[in-house]
């Protein structure tokens, strides 16, 4: 039997047609979920490429659907959506990820022989500490400073492309959408009927009970 | 007609939307691009929205501008950070320095109603010193204006605003009491008040431009926590829902989509207009007087590249002043975990703050800070674990299922105003074809040691309150200020106390970028008060015949 | 929308009004001659009252009780046992809907606060049982003590007292203890002291109903109806200070807030007259304002009613609204209270001195 995890049986689209949400929530959620799979900006290649990241990233568990990362990313970046800012030296967002993709599996061709997305789990984490630690100079990254790729666009995309989904906000008891119904209960250990109970002192069977009765 | 209001233009044909009720519309009295008007305003938001509002009820005829779109908060914005990003100014800019600031959702809105629209409301006055900072505290420059006189403007825009806030405010002369009453403490806020408690310092409940009430047609805060991200309850009482709808009420024409991209002057040097792209093409506004209120990129930027032959280092800037001394201010944060849980993304984020080192002059740096408690949702959250705490894999994953439990404190540091810090034109051009603002910015020894300050003094707090895991995130910054600062002499400064430019006289800046100083408090109230108080001596000069 | 949400509210108003003419109209049947409901809403005629309180009166003299004599009061006279037991459902009946109004607000808000202490439960129990033993004495038409009733009236007004040291409590243990913000949000300092009002009132019923022949009607050793003025009074200033004090955090913001904090002082003035003066037998006044107020309780709850709705959501987002939104069976407290200071001033007239 799987990790029932710290908020079992907790799903936040069961709050999806409580007084929580409100039509425009519903037509964004709905659309992320709907987000095709089939990159529109990225090559093939590429999204595998930008899988095997966001695995070593946000490594998920097997026992869900995985969130669509790197789909995400591709439909922000089809798009064109942008941040409103770059350091110097960063080409705007869809040349950063054109180039330091492409840099990325050069250097790991360069170290391993192999593209990035082939290697085993513990290679591309070395290769992507030293990425964020700025020790990644080759010709591929035309000057462009792999930490600055790595901290203000890469991770960030990913983890921003990760935590935009339902599943994640269930995973970490987030209470989600809220609108019109926000909170009424603020305090420590205070918690709505309408919230995420935590599994605690290993008692799982209570909190699966109320994430059942959320709404 | 698209529905999509970053699409196509919601003012116009007569009427402007109703933010208060859905689908509905308030009329909106408009001019004629060959009528010049006595005011064209750029930009809506906590400068451009509360002077436009101020000078039309004053009886001037007021065109204001904005590049973003007209939302209507209780059908556009979602609860969701990723969709409300559109609140956020994203065109393209560079930031560098040795310490690059994060530009886009940190302080830069694209709305009518800037990026009051979703600020995190936190409405503080200035420490009086600070107006003379560097006659009474020894740093900085002496701002023009007098704080009694500011007092007078705070009171105005507090009321205005309907800011909660506590009955009782512990540091600094006797203030007027809020209007509404304060919100309840929430468990981050609960932390910070126990940790001040624990340390010996004042705490009290954040004065905040959220309703703690009904008012009107706004409903009060449901404490839903999506504050930053933009309020669709109507209870953040922002520009757009506020200083509009009056502005518009007492006759001003709003034009949202209009980015201007450059004031005309004319043969004698004085503005006549702006040239303005809405609807697919270039337009110009004919105007007596121009007010640029874009914020310290935006009219820092519009000066330079409004340059002429006659003003070949661009507008206002025989002091050769404009895009200098831009300021942001410190935001470190400490964070732990408590052994509660806190949920920290229920109700506005800063619902508790001290203000001790503000007004305790016994430190070893100039300038001071406030603290606050946060409220940081998924994504911003994740993202700061793994930019500011450097997880990611198993470990990251691990963090976020404590989500529920973290606590954090946050400061609003002054940071000393520095020459180098500043704005200037790069060569890439943005859609409209205009050149990208390049933004650099360094610390200075002054402002680090003010961290360091910062830093143990919140670890100690946190410390105090059981929190364990405590770390610091020591590279974030907020608000901007400065760029085209005020003062009493020409050659010092881009315009007067009355935010009047020195070189035009029908050229005014009336926004954040006229601070000379930053101070230690989040800047909106104060740019609300100057507003307010120019649009009053805007109406005093034309009474008696200076404009 | 505007009118949709004022209907709402008087909608609102309109269903506690009947449940509370439901409890005024039980006496009737038990005594169908005395007073025909209708007559309880309009002025009757001075020589009909008069003529009434003939009927009822049979004088005697019992000794003048300290609080007499320092009031320089003579000595109470005795009522008849119909007169008394008259007073005493009446009383039950104000008992009953100060327990209704702690039952359904402790719910409220013990619920809002999750019970997560037990003693959380304590109120709604205590308020329930207050509210059967009322609603048992309101139709109970023999004279004398009622040891169940009794009882469960005194353990009522014990409940208030140890609840409000639960929340006194509460707030001292809160960042900044007795600051505004605890008074505002942490546990109501006023609200325990409802139950034991309604405790008060019902033990006053039970001593007024309580058959000594040939002596005065009398409340913990005072005399009954101007005690009872003068507790009715008294509680009236709490809720007001209850009332005041939420109404302050409401800003003001809506101008019918103001009604509360102004109309019901007034009756708990003209009560404390009624207590402490020397005895009068019109007091018309008196009766028509804490009639007024009776009303402006249920009032309230309409005016409530329509600040539900006129949150975020409004009704259709009633989870929150109605536990964030003013509270609905606040208001309820003016008209208990109301009605025991009316018991009052029909004990008083029926025996200007009682």
């Amino acid at each position: 039997m799987p990790d029932p995890g710290r908020y079992p049986g907790y799903d936040v689209l069961r709050k999806r047609h409580t007084p929580s949400w409100n039509d425009k929530t519903r037509q964004v959620v709905d659309a992320r979920l709907a987000v095709p799979r089939e990159p529109r900006f990225f090559t093939g290649q590429e999204m595998a490429m930008v899988t095997a990241i966001a695995d070593r990233l946000v490594p998920q568990p097997r026992s869900r659907p995985p969130v669509p990362v790197a789909a995400l990313i591709d439909d922000k970046l089809h798009k064109g959506h942008e941040d409103g800012f770059r350091g110097d030296g960063m080409p705007r967002e869809r040349e950063a990820w054109r180039r330091g993709l492409a840099a990325l599996d050069a250097e790991a061709r360069a170290r391993h022989g192999a593209g990035f997305a082939g290697l085993p789990g513990p290679q591309q984490d070395a290769l992507l500490k030293r990425m964020e630690q700025g020790g990644l100079s080759g010709p591929a990254w035309g000057g462009m400073p792999s930490k600055t790729f790595f901290k203000q666009r890469m991770a960030k995309d990913i983890v921003f492309a990760y935590y935009a989904h339902p599943t994640a906000w269930s995973e970490i008891g987030f209470g989600g959408p809220a609108s019109p119904r926000g909170y009424v209960r603020l305090g420590y250990d205070e918690r709505d009927p309408w919230e995420a109970a935590e599994a605690r002192d290993g008692d799982a069977g209570d909190a699966q009970r109320k994430n059942r009765n959320v709404g | 007609m698209s529905d999509d209001p970053r699409h196509a233009p919601r003012a116009g044909h007569g009427r402007a939307p109703d933010v208060f009720r859905p689908g509905a519309w308030v009329p909106m009295r408009e001019y004629g691009e060959d009528e010049a008007v006595d005011f064209v305003i750029v930009g809506t938001g906590a400068g451009g929205g509360t002077l436009a509002c101020k000078l039309a009820e004053h009886g001037f005829s007021v065109v204001a501008m904005d590049a973003g779109p007209y939302f209507r908060p209780l059908e556009d914005f979602a609860s969701d950070e990723a969709e409300q990003s559109k609140l956020y100014w994203t065109d393209d800019r560079i930031s560098t320095g040795e310490n690059p600031i994060q530009l886009g959702s940190n302080n830069s809105g694209k709305a009518v109603g800037g990026s009051t629209v979703h600020f995190a409301m936190v409405s503080l006055r200035f420490r009086p010193e600070w107006f003379k900072s560097r006659t009474l505290l020894g740093y900085g420059f002496d701002w023009p204006l007098d704080w009694q006189e500011m007092w007078h403007y705070y009171h105005e825009v507090e009321e205005a605003l309907k800011i909660a806030g506590p009955i009782t405010y512990p540091w600094g002369p006797p203030r007027p009491r809020y209007p509404y009453r304060a919100h309840p403490l929430n468990a981050a806020a609960m932390a910070l008040a126990k940790g001040c408690e624990a340390m010996g310092v004042a705490w009290t409940e954040t004065p905040i431009a959220t309703l703690s009430a009904p008012r009107g047609l706004a409903h009060p805060c449901v404490y839903r926590g999506f504050c930053v991200t933009g309020c669709s309850t109507n209870a953040k009482q922002s520009a757009l829902v506020t200083w509009i709808p009056r502005a518009i009420a007492a006759g001003a024409e709003i034009r949202d989509l209009a980015m201007v991209g450059r004031v005309e002057t004319g043969p004698d040097g004085l503005a006549t207009g702006v040239h303005y792209h809405r609807e697919g093409r270039w337009r110009f506004q004919k105007a007596r007087n121009v007010v640029v209120a874009g914020y310290s990129i935006e009219t820092p930027r519009l000066l330079l590249n409004s340059a002429t032959a006659r003003y070949p280092q661009g507008l206002a800037n025989s002091s050769g002043l404009v895009g200098k001394y831009l300021m942001v201010q410190a935001n470190q944060a400490v964070w732990g975990k408590m052994e509660a849980e806190v949920r920290s993304y229920k109700a506005p984020p800063s619902l508790a703050i001290t203000e001790h080192w503000n007004y305790d002059d016994n430190k070893d740096f100039f300038g001071g800070y406030c603290y606050m408690s946060q409220g940081p949702l998924p994504q911003l959250w994740a993202n700061t674990q793994i930019n500011a705490h450097g997880l990611w894999g198993e470990p990251l994953m691990q963090e976020m299922q404590d989500y529920n439990h973290q606590v954090g404190l946050k400061i609003v540091g002054e940071m000393l105003p520095q020459e180098r810090n500043g704005v200037t034109l790069a060569e890439d051009k943005d859609q409209y074809g205009l050149p990208v603002p390049r933004v650099s910015y360094s610390w200075c020894d002054n402002d680090k040691a003010l961290i360091a300050h910062s830093l143990g003094f919140m670890e100690k707090a946190l410390g105090a309150i059981d929190a364990t895991d405590i770390w610091r995130q020591e590279d974030d910054t907020c608000h901007l200020n400065g760029g085209a600062r005020m003062g009493g002499d020409p050659r010092t400064s881009v315009v007067d106390a009355d935010c009047r430019s020195w070189d035009i006289r029908n050229l005014w800046i009336c926004d954040g970028s006229v601070f000379p100083t930053v101070g230690g408090v989040n800047p909106s109230l104060t740019i609300q008060a100057i507003a307010c108080r120019t649009g009053d001596r805007i109406k005093q000069m034309a009474t008696r015949g200076e404009l | 929308m505007k009118t949709k949400q004022a209907g709402l509210g008087l909608l609102g108003s309109l269903a506690l009004g009947a449940i509370g003419i439901a409890l005024f109209g039980r006496e009737r049947e038990a005594f169908p001659p005395r007073r025909q409901l209708p007559d309880r809403l309009a002025l009757p005629l001075p020589d009909q009252r008069g003529a009434e309180r003939l009927r009822g009166l049979r004088r005697g003299d019992t000794p003048r009780s300290p609080f007499q004599r320092w009031l320089g009061l003579p000595s109470s006279p005795a009522v008849s046992r119909a007169a008394r037991v008259r007073a005493a459902r009446r009383l039950n009946r104000s008992a009953g809907l100060l327990a209704t109004s702690v039952l359904l607000d402790s719910a409220l808000e013990h619920y809002r606060g999750s019970f997560r202490n037990p003693a959380m439960y304590t109120p709604l129990g205590v308020s329930a049982l207050s509210l059967a033993a009322s609603l048992h004495g309101t139709g109970d038409p023999r004279s004398g003590r009622h040891p169940f009733r009794s009882a469960l009236y005194a353990a009522a007004a014990v409940t208030g007292i140890v609840g409000t040291g639960f929340h006194i409590y509460n707030i001292t243990r809160r960042p900044g203890g007795f600051v505004w913000q605890n008074l505002f949000y942490g546990a109501p300092l006023g609200a325990p002291m409802a139950i034991s009002l309604a405790g008060l009132m019902g033990s006053a019923a039970e001593h007024v109903r309580d058959d000594r022949p040939g002596t005065a009607p009398r409340v913990f050793g005072l005399p009954a109806g101007r005690m009872l003025a003068a507790m009715a009074g008294g509680g009236i200033l709490g809720t007001v200070g209850e009332a005041g004090l939420l109404h302050f955090r409401g800003a003001f913001h809506n101008p019918a807030m103001f009604l509360p904090v102004t109309m019901p002082p007034v009756a708990a003035a003209l009560l404390l007259n009624t207590a402490a003066a020397p005895a009068r037998r019109d007091r018309w006044l008196t009766r028509w304002w804490l009639r007024l107020t009776a009303l402006l309780g249920f009032a309230g709850v309409g005016f409530h009613a329509y600040g539900v709705q006129r949150n975020m959501g409004g009704w259709r987002n009633w989870s929150q609204n109605v536990l964030n939104g003013p509270p609905l069976p606040a208001p309820p407290s003016f008209t208990g209270l109301a009605l025991a200071g009316l018991a009052a001033l029909d004990l008083l007239e029926d025996e200007p001195d009682a």
